[in-house]
């Protein structure tokens, strides 16, 4: 018998959502633990073996302490294919919608004051990408499971996952919504990697861009769109921030400079 | 051709007969919009008297947004076997039925898509010609006035309905409704038919002018105005989702999780998408978005015409009132205009 593909599901700073919302695949968990050797699995198992090399690794988390960091290059040696997993492991999701504006460390004070840090140094939440390499992502806040499923398959076959590189707007119109941003609402669709069948804009709720920025976002196009439509600078930014994590900082000096 | 009349008296029975020949759907409200959907209820169904521009065309009904069309293992492989259900979609707008003319010669031409032809053998078209509202263009694009592609065709005059009737299906249905199609037509409802056509020609306010715009598609192709418009463009894909005669699709193989089978997924694609023209080696034939701006336009405007006799838009203004950033064929036209 061929043997199967080893599989390692590692955790950093996130809600656990992603390894969450593996769990949740109760339908296809068998299959799943029948079609790997899963050694590592923080969130279901107790007899994780973490010293275990893995053919595949899926990194949940941002990096947001040094200790953290240690073990991403850790796991890093131990893996053939590191994956990242999610939004946090992919770009730095909410906790780094400050990335790069130079006040972490004032922020810190302001939260932890003196306090000492022996175990674990903290340091600014970054995507994995930032210190290690990474073969391939799964996106979504959490990964949705159709498409999470299909991504673990193509990797236990060897193969890279395919993601949709189209916006929410593509799912959105499949399910015959009205455009919100035509409604005057600070809709994120456009700029946004698609694959999460659209919830939020399909229950009126603009979308907030949870699942990562897409390669082809025109936000200057967004930017001027949202300010003709009365938002406010700051606002538009924020938004763009929020979710936008590593992907949106070097953007940032255009856009500000575009928005004057 | 028949014509025959239906009373406004008799309106609400007329689900009664539709629903013998399949699920009736019809456009109902959603937002400030409306979406083709299913009519459970006879009191559901209702002849709007202004135009109605549904969210998505209804190519929704014949090339599904997404579809499973294979089911594959290592020994065999086999089409999935569905119960397409025969739908009587109600309300189609001319310039709707001009663009179904246009996916059945697109889809039947060369090559016989038989997922969109085991379909649209389902589907029976009753039209209805309503007056124009302050985007539809379809004057412009010569689709304001349909004579084939439906199989009922509805124009409200007044107190009844002239009922055409298009195929053997449409005569089907106005048999089987006898007693309330009548085939009292006077020769004196002309007089009234002439009236309305007058008066719905006159209503038409949207003015695009569509004149010679195929040269000036050529002419115009390395114009400054695409790069503006690129810059612009969100990439949202909304424009080609929402136009009734796009036709793209991606499809892509998906295997399901150990197990030795798997599924090929057919659904919408849109040319305003960078992956749409990337191929091996990772080259990519339309790198910038100006360049996808322009083969939609080009197609829309001019290639379709080298192959099938006339352009491909329909001029339903569903591109007008959806571009969130105003690309759309009246800009377009504008610029080409200069």
């Amino acid at each position: 018998m061929k043997k199967k593909p080893t599989l390692g599901i590692y955790g950093f700073t996130g809600c656990a959502g992603c390894q969450l919302s593996l769990l949740d695949c109760e339908d296809e968990l068998i299959d799943l633990f029948s079609a790997a050797d899963i050694k590592v699995f923080y969130e279901a198992m107790s007899n994780n073996d973490d010293e275990a090399l893995v053919d595949i690794a899926l990194v949940e988390g941002s990096i947001n302490t040094n200790k953290q960091l240690d073990e991403l290059k850790e796991i890093r040696e131990k893996a053939k294919v590191l994956v990242a997993f999610g939004s946090c492991a992919n770009h730095g999701c909410v906790q780094a919608m400050a990335l790069g504006d130079g006040k972490w460390e004032q922020r810190f004070k302001q939260v932890y004051g003196d306090a000492k840090f022996t175990v674990a140094i903290p340091r600014e939440a970054q995507p994995i990408h930032k210190f290690v390499k990474v073969d391939a992502f799964i996106p979504g806040c959490p990964p949705s499971k159709i498409q999470m499923l299909r991504a673990i398959t193509q990797l236990l076959f060897g193969n890279k996952p395919t993601y949709t590189n189209s916006p929410v707007c593509l799912e959105c119109k499949f399910r015959e919504n009205e455009c919100l941003l035509n409604d005057g609402k600070l809709c994120l669709g456009p700029l946004t990697m698609g694959g999460c069948t659209a919830p939020c804009p399909t229950h009126n709720t603009p979308c907030i861009g949870c699942w990562g920025i897409i390669e082809e976002a025109n936000h200057i196009a967004e930017l001027k769109l949202l300010k003709e439509k009365g938002f406010k600078t700051e606002e538009i930014i924020r938004r763009f921030r929020m979710f936008g994590g590593s992907e949106i900082v070097e953007k940032i000096e255009k856009l500000l400079e575009v928005a004057k | 051709m028949r014509v025959l009349k239906l009373s406004k008296k008799d309106e609400n029975k007329l689900y009664d007969v539709l629903i013998k020949f399949g699920e009736v759907w019809a456009p109902v409200p959603k937002g400030s919009r409306y979406v083709f959907d299913k009519i459970e209820k006879k009191e559901d169904l209702i002849m709007y008297n202004e135009f109605i521009r549904t969210i998505l065309p209804i190519k929704k009904f014949l090339m599904p947004q997404e579809l499973n069309i294979l089911n594959f293992k290592p020994s065999k492989y086999e089409k999935p076997k569905v119960d397409i259900p025969t739908r009587v979609i109600v309300g189609v707008p001319p310039c709707e039925i001009h663009a179904l003319n246009i996916l059945d010669k697109f889809y039947t031409t060369d090559f016989v898509d038989n997922y969109y032809m085991e379909r649209r053998e389902k589907v029976i078209i009753i039209g209805k010609s309503s007056l124009p509202d302050e985007y539809l263009f379809s004057h412009k694009t010569n689709t304001s006035i349909v004579e084939e592609g439906y199989d009922l065709f509805f124009i409200d005059l007044g107190d009844y309905y002239l009922v055409w009737v298009g195929s053997e299906k449409g005569d089907d249905i106005v048999r089987l409704g006898s007693d309330i199609f009548s085939e009292d037509v006077p020769v004196d409802v002309a007089k009234d038919f002439v009236a309305y056509r007058e008066k719905r020609r006159k209503a038409f306010t949207k003015d695009i002018d569509l004149e010679g715009v195929t040269d000036l598609m050529e002419l115009m192709y390395d114009a400054d105005f695409w790069d503006e418009f690129g810059e612009k463009c969100l990439s949202c894909g909304q424009c080609t989702m929402v136009c009734p005669t796009c036709t793209c699709f991606n499809v892509i193989d998906e295997i399901e999780l150990n197990k030795d089978e798997g599924h090929r997924r057919r659904y919408w694609d849109s040319c305003m998408f960078k992956d749409y023209s990337l191929v091996a080696g990772q080259h990519n034939f339309r790198e910038s978005r100006a360049e996808r701006l322009k083969l939609w336009y080009t197609h829309k405007l001019k290639a379709f015409i080298g192959h099938f006799g006339s352009p491909s838009c329909v001029g339903c203004g569903r591109c007008i009132i959806t571009c969130p950033v105003d690309i759309n064929v009246e800009t377009v036209v504008e610029k080409l205009k200069g």
